[in-house]
């Protein structure tokens, strides 16, 4: 039985199993589930388990009495389980630990780099090399060995740039493991009656566990006994505020109700409890992380743009060599030749150089980027970010600090601001005042919260605290305000405490004063704003004590309701000096059974705390704005507390309302305002899930400004789907195991690199090391850079294949000895225009990229026709000019004019010709002509060189002109005399001509091509000289590329 | 801050849609937008103006840079000469009878006994010798050793000299004797320094031969033929040359005198082998002609071979 199951286990992918135990646990009891879970046939379809998936968690474990629990499960509350009982779970159950994502093999991702996309176009074009090669291997006795040479080297090309591209991808991948060292994690378990520290891996269902603050929830527990027990759900549904748990069923849905603890959640005070409910993947971590992992995502923007290149390319390719393979035909050239030809056309098409180029220059982004705190996991992520048209972000964490802080407080009448900034660079406030100070006393006393040890360098904000979130605010803001808090602690000695419970939402603590003089105990309460004013009489104003009346009533509820609109948690604050004749020294306070008064009290103030944003986001917001970036934010909190950060950080800009503020303001039903009116929109959870596609289109489309508010995983996934669905590229930022299934799903999965949870991490496309969303502007600016860089890269290499391809051409239509050679194409190809065409990734902006919307992934090509005809029908065709006009220079200054040169091929080629006569007598025997030749190569070459020097200054600007862009790209610069540098060693280096056939040259023979070269810089800034004036004009709709 | 940036408030946030999927005939043409390949008549016929203009311009500056080029190119000699063209300075040996047949390489074979195949090379050689033969009306010299010429001289090549290599005897192909007529490649200005003694690497033949030549007239650049990498040795007892075994001095230097006629060398092979590939290499002699053997780098020789069927 072992054995079968543990094979179905090595078998089954994670989600798979999560789904079988999910689907039987809600309609079986408890006897036969796992047995016939066996049974269910493996193969099961994956979409359905997707969509399995997709539903929302449906489980009665919380639901049925905890006496059926224990049956159901066979263990005991206080024995636990038997030791068998959970060696024979575990060996049918396998460990409590989620499976990893399912990894891809090493190999499959070895050959994804070696096949995939541009590879393709140079495999074929090696594999047609080869045919070619084979033909004439088998019809002539010794064959050109060119086509050999070339199948080698393109199968070279495509190997090592497939290494280079693994290389990077598994390195950054390495980066993820070092993330993925997770802490060993323990859990205490009760077996036989016995307390038990086990590896949290060897947890099976039914087990009985404890666990206190500070622990992580070792598996899906239902609680059977809890004290003060609070959790913190976080990395689950994204809400930062502790929970508190307990053994009571409170609600339908088993996320909200109090008697179940999730795994992988904190629990943040308290012990408790509880029997495991479900282990591993089938836990509702275990669920997202398997609905993340099953998730196809679509192919990467730049990745459809290269396949659209690819189509181009080949199509010209093709176009070319079919039209000369007829063209040889009627020409009376043998088929077999004719296809020699049409391969050597196709091959000489393929731009060898550019796969190494695009894979070095999308490199070196993602290493710029990652310099920023930009970590991209997948080469191709670069540009995406760039291509972004909608960005979904999470709240907690990503747009906010993800830990509360004391945001206003109100005392004395009026509402003072705290300094929420993370470096503490906001307003000041009067500490000195007798309102501050009261309430100061009973925010530093009535307080559990402690600073953890060992953080004496560490800033106050930043410093962990143990404790209720609430209470770490307090203290944090009382220890900036005030200096030590420990320490005025220990000055006013607690005496006795009530600690806060959800009945009397209140929590009270009697001290000693600091005063000496003053024998009476100070009571101090925080509490529930509302539940605090029920139980005071007076209230401290200005240092006065004042009777509460109705306009004091109504001043506090009026704060009370602007800070509560502010989405901010607030809490209220009174005080009452015990009087020292009925509480004398050494009075003995009953906590149970409460002996001091806790009415009539001193009302001082409220605080107010939220997790405020963070300091660079509105910026950032708002630069996503002008780049025409469209901010959703979609958030697990509660709507208000949501818009109020949104309001903050710019998502919901100012002025614009939602349908709830126009009918407030109108005084009218929501139902009556017309949804098209509001801007802006919040969204409950609640409301998502009644509502179709089509309604959501519809809220996507409306409604600039959008604010989702307590959504599940599940609905986060819908809303991104949404979002595509428009044909918006979405990128995601999520930090939590809840938005793991979007961030997989996105075209672009930002997760956060220091608060990010290891399934965040996984499903994410890109890392922001500093959790900050104001790098992903950085992130946007980058990828948007590198689209343009690569137009103006590819611009550039695409140029010389005319050059290249016209020699073999004009060899098989004149009849001329071949001015170029395949030996120097690959030079070119592969040597010269490889540094420069790198370089433009270094090409900096010509305008501000920022500040135009996104680029339309449909008709805003990387590569489109505009550019083929500019590189090919203009610029390469000046080119082809110089080149051909250096050879018939060469030619003629050594005796073959022009005209002689034309249907000499044939004889000039055979070797059994010793004697071949030139236009001045001369005869020339094979070798020498040759050496004519491939000096006529190595010119040619040389020319192709010179003019793209000019080339490449015109590919730096896209609009402008040189003179505005400057040459202050440096390794553009270097690019310049690299490739002059190589072009001279490879002419004038001794033993080139045995090695590659190229031959030096004289000095004058650089010349010829400098003219052309001229042309070039001239015509091009010409033409954008042409663009700038008329935009929109005829020249810019057939050549801005 | 949103508001008034991009294409306005309005239709900021409009997502691009993809283009409507055309079918293939609307792809060529396309009667709602009149378009044929997605362009209309006016789009194309302004592109084809664009480049036929752009074509124009470009062609023009080819033209003048061809005629800058051609400019200062004369018509009589080379720019570059000797050691400065890629010519360099080692002629090597060119042979008739060549076929026009490129792929029929250098072989010459053909049955002496079948006219169609020995007529084919009679004919080839009847060409190359018209030059040769027709003289009439050109100013050239009978040049002799020892005479001083001017640079512009042209000598005779004298076709009766040829022996058993006269046209009368249908220069040996139709009696299995075949006669390949050897040159020496001409470039411009190049002067032999000839071999007057016998060198060590000289096949004895030739040392024979040049040991029983006249001291004054040894001003030759010498000739050997001889089985390719020293196979088939027997074959080469019975070969002659006429009308020495060697090209005289006083042809050079050729500085493409009008009527200008390279000297010849004809070979004759009286036994070749039936039926079998007579592979020949054939060597210029002298101080300033460099010899490679190689089959990639082949310098001052020649090869072919003759095939008796």
């Amino acid at each position: 039985m072992a054995l079968r199951s543990d094979y179905e286990h090595g078998r089954a992918d994670s989600y798979r199993v999560a789904t079988v135990i999910a689907t039987d646990d809600d309609n079986r009891t408890a006897d036969g589930q796992y047995k016939s879970r066996r049974k269910m046939p493996a193969k099961v379809n994956k979409k359905e388990n997707l969509d399995d998936l997709k539903q929302e968690l449906d489980i009665d474990f919380h639901k049925i009495s905890p006496e059926e629990l224990y049956q159901r499960f066979q263990t005991h509350p206080e024995n636990g389980l038997s030791h068998a009982k959970a060696k024979e779970n575990l060996e049918r159950d396998g460990p409590n630990a989620l499976t990893p994502p399912k990894q891809t093999p090493e190999w499959v991702k070895f050959c994804k780099n070696l096949f995939g996309g541009f590879a393709m176009l140079l495999w074929i074009g090696a594999i047609l090399c080869f045919v070619a090669y084979s033909i004439q291997a088998s019809t002539s006795e010794e064959p050109a060995d060119d086509n050999l040479y070339l199948g080698i080297v393109l199968s070279a090309v495509v190997i090592v740039t497939g290494i280079f591209s693994y290389y990077q991808e598994s390195k950054s991948s390495k980066i993820m493991e070092s993330f993925k060292n997770m802490v060993p994690q323990f859990a205490t378990v009760i077996r036989e009656g016995e307390k038990l520290t086990l590896r949290a891996e060897d947890l099976v269902l039914g087990d009985v566990v404890e666990v206190k603050f500070g622990d992580r929830i070792p598996a899906d527990i239902r609680i059977i006994e809890a004290r003060n027990f609070k959790v913190d759900n976080s990395s689950l549904t994204g809400e930062s505020e502790p929970q508190s748990r307990g053994a009571e069923f409170t609600h339908e849905n088993p996320l909200e109700t109090k008697n179940l603890a999730f795994f992988s959640t904190n629990a943040v005070e308290g012990t408790a409890k509880g029997v495991v409910i479900s282990c591993g993947d089938h836990t509702v971590m275990g669920r997202i992380a398997g609905l993340a992992s099953g998730l196809d995502t679509g192919e990467t923007p730049i990745a459809k743009e290269i396949h659209h290149f690819i189509h181009l390319i080949t199509g010209v390719a093709v176009f070319l060599g079919v039209t000369f393979f007829v063209i040889a035909f009627i020409l009376g050239y043998h088929w077999l030749d004719a296809v020699i030809f049409l391969i050597g056309i196709i091959v000489a098409n393929v731009p060898e150089g550019l796969l190494a180029t695009v894979t070095v220059c999308l490199t070196l982004t993602a290493k710029r980027m990652a310099s920023k705190n930009c970590l991209v996991k997948n080469l191709e992520a670069v540009e995406t970010l760039g291509s972004t048209s909608t960005i979904c972000s999470d709240k907690t964490g990503t747009l906010t600090q993800n830990r509360m802080t004391v945001a206003h407080m109100w005392f004395d009448n009026q509402i003072i601001e705290a300094d929420t900034t993370e470096d503490q660079s906001g307003v000041q406030y009067d500490r000195t005042s007798p309102g501050f100070k009261a309430l100061s006393r009973i925010a530093t006393l009535c307080n559990r919260a402690e600073f953890k040890g060992g953080q004496d360098g560490v800033p106050i904000l930043k410093k962990e605290v143990s404790g209720d979130a609430s209470e770490a605010a307090l203290l944090k803001c009382m220890e900036l305000a005030l200096g030590d808090v420990m320490n005025i602690r220990k000055r006013n000695k607690k005496i006795a405490e009530v600690p806060f419970n959800s009945t009397n939402k209140y929590q009270v603590s009697i001290h000693e004063t600091e005063d000496t003089n003053d024998p009476r105990y100070l009571l101090v309460m925080k509490g529930a704003p509302e539940r605090i004013l029920e139980r005071c009489s007076t209230i401290f104003i200005n240092g006065k004590e004042k009777v509460l009346d109705e306009e004091m009533k109504e001043a506090f509820n009026n704060a009370y309701m602007e800070l509560g609109g502010l989405g901010e948690r607030v809490l209220g604050f009174c005080d009452f000096m015990l009087p020292s004749d009925k509480y004398p020294n050494g009075f003995k306070f009953n906590t149970d059974d409460i002996n001091f008064p806790i009415d009539n009290l001193r009302f001082v103030g409220l605080m107010s705390m939220i997790d405020p944003p963070r300091a660079a986001v509105p910026d950032a917001v708002a630069k996503c704005r002008s780049a025409g970036i469209k901010v959703i934010m979609v958030t697990g909190d509660h709507p208000i507390t949501a818009k109020a950060i949104a309001k903050s950080v710019g998502i919901i800009s100012e002025g614009n309302e939602t349908v709830e503020d126009i009918a407030q303001r109108l005084n009218i039903p929501v139902s009556e305002v017309n949804p098209r009116e509001a801007k802006a929109a919040v969204v409950h959870g609640a409301e998502l899930r009644d509502v179709s596609s089509d309604q959501l289109d519809e809220i996507l489309r409306y409604h600039t400004e959008i604010v989702f508010a307590r959504t599940s995983p599940q609905q986060k996934l819908i809303i991104v789907e949404g979002c595509q669905r428009m044909g918006a590229i979405v990128a995601v930022t999520g930090d939590g195991v809840n938005d793991s299934p979007a961030l997989k799903k996105a075209d672009i999965g930002v997760a956060m690199g220091i608060a990010g949870s290891d399934v965040s991490k996984q499903a994410a496309d890109m890392i922001l090391l500093d959790d900050n969303f104001a790098s992903i502007v950085t992130g946007v600016e980058e990828g948007r850079l590198i689209f343009d860089n690569l137009k103006k890269s590819i611009a550039y290499t695409l140029t010389s294949n005319i050059p290249e391809i016209s020699p073999f051409l004009a060899f098989i239509l004149c009849d001329i000895p071949l001015p170029l050679g395949t030996v120097t194409i690959l030079c070119i190809d592969l040597g010269t225009d490889m540094v420069p065409a790198i370089s433009l990734a270094y090409e900096h902006a010509e305008a501000d990229i920022m500040k135009r919307p996104p680029r339309d992934p449909f008709n805003d090509k990387l590569v489109n026709s505009r550019l083929i005809s500019m590189a090919y029908g203009q610029i390469g065709m000046i080119q082809a000019a110089a080149g051909f006009f250096v050879y018939f220079v060469i030619m003629a200054e050594n005796g073959f004019l022009p005209k002689k040169l034309f249907g000499i091929r044939k004889m000039w080629d055979s070797k059994a010709v010793n004697d071949l006569t030139d236009s001045y007598g001369q005869e020339w025997t094979y070798r020498d002509r040759k050496t004519l030749e491939y000096t006529c190569h190595t010119a040619f070459f040389i020319s192709i060189v010179v003019v793209q020097w000019a080339d490449l200054i015109i590919c730096k600007t896209r609009r402008n002109s040189i003179f505005q862009q400057g040459m202050r790209n440096w390794a553009l610069n270097f690019g310049l005399v690299f490739e002059t540098v190589l072009a001279a060693f490879l002419s004038y280096c001794p033993g080139m001509e045995k090695g590659l056939r190229m031959y030096p040259l004289k000095l004058v023979w650089w010349f010829p091509a400098i003219p052309f070269a001229l042309a070039i810089f001239i015509y091009d800034e010409t033409r954008r000289f042409y663009l700038r004036r008329n935009p929109g004009g005829w020249l810019e709709q057939e050549t801005y590329y | 801050m949103s508001k008034n940036n991009g294409k306005g408030a309005k239709g900021e946030f409009e997502f691009p849609q993809p283009a409507k999927k055309q079918t293939f005939s609307e792809m060529i043409y396309n009667p709602q937008e009149g378009t044929f390949f997605g362009r209309t008549g006016k789009s194309w016929s302004q592109l084809l103006l664009f480049y036929t203009i752009f074509y124009i311009v470009l062609a023009a500056l080819f033209t003048i840079c061809m005629q800058g080029l051609l400019s200062t190119i004369s018509d009589t000699e080379p720019k570059w000469k000797l050691q400065d063209s890629l010519i360099g300075t080692n002629p090597g040996l060119g042979f008739r009878p060549l076929s026009e047949q490129t792929e029929r390489g250098s072989v010459i074979a053909f049955d002496g006994k079948k006219p169609a195949e020995s007529d084919y090379w009679i004919e080839l050689i009847d060409d190359f010798l018209r030059d040769y033969n027709h003289t009439e009306g050109r100013d050239m010299k009978h040049c002799g050793f020892g005479q001083v010429l001017e640079p512009t001289d042209v000598c005779v090549v004298n076709t009766d000299l040829f022996g058993g290599c006269s046209k009368a005897n249908n220069y040996g192909y139709k009696t299995n004797q075949p006669c390949i007529f050897l040159k020496l490649n001409k470039i411009f200005g190049w002067i032999p320094e000839v071999y007057d003694k016998e060198e060590k690497d000289m096949p004895d033949d030739l040392k024979k031969v040049i040991n029983e030549t006249k001291t004054e007239e040894r001003q030759q650049v010498w000739v050997s033929c001889n089985g390719h990498l020293g196979k088939d040795k027997e074959n080469f007892q019975n070969i002659r040359y006429f009308p020495s075994q060697g090209f005289p001095s006083y042809y050079y230097p050729f500085l493409n005198q009008p009527g200008y006629l390279s000297p010849l060398v004809a070979v004759q092979f009286n036994s070749p082998p039936k039926g079998q590939m007579l592979d020949v290499e054939c060597r210029a002699w002298a101080k300033n002609i460099q010899y490679s053997g190689s089959v990639r780098d082949r310098k001052g020789s020649v090869t072919f071979q003759i095939l008796l069927d």
